[in-house]
């Protein structure tokens, strides 16, 4: 097995099967780390804990929903601004924050008064709003109050409101992974099958495991509906809660972010018989085959064919722009979930850049499988790196760029490289033909600009030139290209618009084709 | 240029592991089930055999088995001088090869864990 020592690590010596080079000729039977379950007393980990894995990663993305935590006011960090899976309802579950605000009296007394007294509360300040998710904290578990006979109260007192309860509080799992697998599970037994499916097309799926990540779904939505495929629900970005209620209405789950979700998929195939069909959301090429997957299943391939080669045609002058200018540039995928398999190969692929790590904090050992396979040889794979590690790493590897969190892009920062937010994006949307162009543009923005020239300098004892550092980022980028690059006439920057959102969401689309007559046999 | 068969298993083994997902799902008996009807079909179908789509489990599984025989002839235009005896061989090599690293020989101590 090609474990990697960290030297930072070595008085923790079960930390070092935690890491691994793919080296040459060695396959998933030779190097795979250890992951998920694992964190080892005396390191530091970075991980978040089931409560967020919920909460905010799972549950919050749902749009017209009341999302109270009960517990201590600080359990609902990480809402608006550090998860930006926006909605097309004006944003409101990233808007507004909603705690029970638990103090030592409740935990000495109990909570439960004060738990009713706040959903009532929070429903009349948001008349609008008839759906309450609840998710219990450490707190509220380790003195047991019952959520669910509270919320049940309150549903009979107001009978136009429904709420769902989430119990994954903090210690429920040894990281937010756990939190995502007891979300999906109570949310396919308490609420799927209770509304009835509206169903308005005769090829309808469940798109699972997609948060919206600046607007990624509403892209996807829009070639489902270009494609005449309804979706029923979206599992949760940008999902309402009612569609997700109905969520057994549909004939097929396509999957995309497997750990977070596949757990919903499979009890959904189990007990519905709906089957899984797992896809690729980023990247031209993908992207096209995952269209085409799903179009194949309906029988409707030329639909997908021809969005297909619309969008090649449009954007990949754009796309080759950036791929020659960013081509052999070293990049630590470092996106802590399932972006590191989304990503690692087609950033090779399709943007020629090479991926010289991959890491996860939360990840399972099948996350890992999936992006070890995808990385090209030389690669470093880590679970659960600390801090140190992680500079370690970057001070070996000296990549180009970081692709990862808000935290450890920060501390790429002062090491001086550039960094991109993986989780929240810089300019997304990253999905679909246009976002992958953004999100290589995006790239192209942090490595070449003129301010790491700057930055460089040590202000404490260089002297700083008053006639440098006006150079824009395409003399540095050119520098080195052939003027046949450089001047060519088949390649062109990103001129998509800043909000591509807009006018998709003014966009209309045909009806969906309903056989009529097969529902009255 | 993959002229021995192990070379050509490698060519279809680096495709699947780059390219498909299917082979990753998370329990040791739904892996032997995706590999099985999957490079199953897909076998079926280099071989101009029939298969059966008709539930749509069945569905789904020839979903990726379509997009892998065609990923497969485009790439590899070596698939087209093969017999259909070679093409069998060289299905079920593949079919062993993909059981080992993703269930037999797999290191991921999580697919027979109850917890997950």
């Amino acid at each position: 097995m090609p474990y990697h020592e960290f030297q930072c690590s070595k008085c923790i010596p079960e930390r070092k099967q935690h890491a691994v080079v793919k080296g040459e000729g060695e396959d998933l039977t030779s190097a795979l780390p250890l992951g998920y379950l694992n964190t080892i007393p005396g390191t530091i980990s970075e991980r978040g804990c089931a409560y967020c894995g919920a909460k905010h990663v799972i549950g919050t993305p749902m749009k017209d929903v009341i999302h109270l935590s009960h517990g201590p006011i600080g359990c609902t960090y990480d809402t608006w601004q550090t998860k930006r899976y926006i909605s097309d309802n004006d944003n409101f579950q990233i808007k507004y924050t909603f705690a029970t605000d638990m103090k030592e009296k409740h935990i000495v007394f109990g909570a439960e008064k004060q738990l009713k007294q706040s959903i009532i509360e929070s429903f009349k300040a948001c008349p609008h709003i008839k759906r309450m998710s609840i998710y219990q904290t450490c707190a509220s578990a380790l003195i047991g109050d019952d959520i669910e006979a509270v919320a049940q109260e309150v549903m009979e007192e107001m009978p136009d409101v429904d709420i769902f309860v989430c119990n994954s509080p903090g210690f429920g799992g040894p990281s937010q992974s756990g939190g995502h697998h007891k979300i999906n599970i109570a949310w396919l037994n308490q609420k799927v099958g209770t509304v009835e499916p509206d169903i308005k097309s005769d090829y309808v799926i469940n798109y699972v495991g997609e948060y919206n990540i600046q607007g990624d779904q509403e892209v996807m939505i829009d070639y489902f509906n270009r494609m005449g495929v309804q979706v029923l629900a979206t599992f949760t970005g940008n999902g309402s809660y009612d569609d997700l209620c109905s969520m057994h209405g549909a004939h097929l789950n396509v999957l995309e972010c497997a750990r977070s979700a596949e757990y919903i998929c499979n009890e959904l195939r189990r007990r519905y018989g709906t089957p899984r069909l797992d896809i690729d959301g980023f990247g031209f090429e993908p992207l096209g085959t995952s269209l085409k997957k799903i179009a194949l299943f309906f029988g409707i391939e030329e639909r997908a064919q021809k969005i297909i080669d619309e969008e090649t045609a449009r954007w990949k002058p754009e796309l080759d722009w950036y791929n020659v200018r960013l081509k052999d540039k070293k990049v630590c995928l470092w996106p802590g979930g399932s972006k590191l398999w989304h990503w690692a190969h087609v950033i090779h692929d399709e943007m020629g850049m090479d991926v010289v790590s991959v890491y996860t904090k939360f990840g399972h050992q099948g996350d890992m499988e999936k992006g070890i396979a995808r990385c090209e040889q030389g690669a470093l794979a880590i679970d659960d790196p600390n801090e140190l590690e992680g500079l370690e790493a970057m001070e070996n590897l000296q990549p180009d760029i970081i692709l990862t969190g808000k935290r450890p892009g920060e501390v790429a920062k002062k090491i001086r490289v550039p960094y991109l937010n993986a989780h929240g994006y810089h300019n997304g949307p990253w999905k679909g033909w246009e976002g992958w162009v953004r999100f290589a543009r995006d790239i192209y923005n942090a490595i070449y600009s003129p301010i790491h020239k700057l930055s460089l300098l040590d202000i404490s004892k260089d002297e700083i030139p008053t006639d440098k550092g006006f150079e824009t980022q395409r003399m540095i980028s050119d520098a080195d290209l052939p003027d046949e690059v450089r001047n060519s006439p088949d390649m062109r920057e990103y001129t998509g618009k800043y909000n591509c959102l807009k006018d998709l969401r003014k966009k209309t689309y045909p009806p969906f084709e309903h056989n009529v007559l097969a529902d009255a046999v | 240029m993959a002229e021995s068969m192990q070379d050509k298993i490698a060519v279809l083994e680096d495709y699947i592991m780059k390219k498909c997902l299917w082979q990753f799902h998370s329990r040791t008996w739904d892996r032997k089930r995706q590999n099985e009807n999957i490079l199953g079909m897909t076998r079926s179908l280099l071989l101009e055999e029939p298969v059966s789509r008709k539930t749509p489990e069945e569905r789904c599984y020839w979903v990726d088995a379509v997009t892998m025989a065609e990923a497969f002839r485009k790439r590899c235009p070596w698939l087209a001088g093969m017999s259909k005896e070679d093409i069998a061989v060289l299905m079920d090599g593949l079919f062993a090869r993909i059981d080992h690293l993703t269930v037999s020989g797999s290191l991921n101590q999580e697919l027979n864990d109850q917890h997950y």
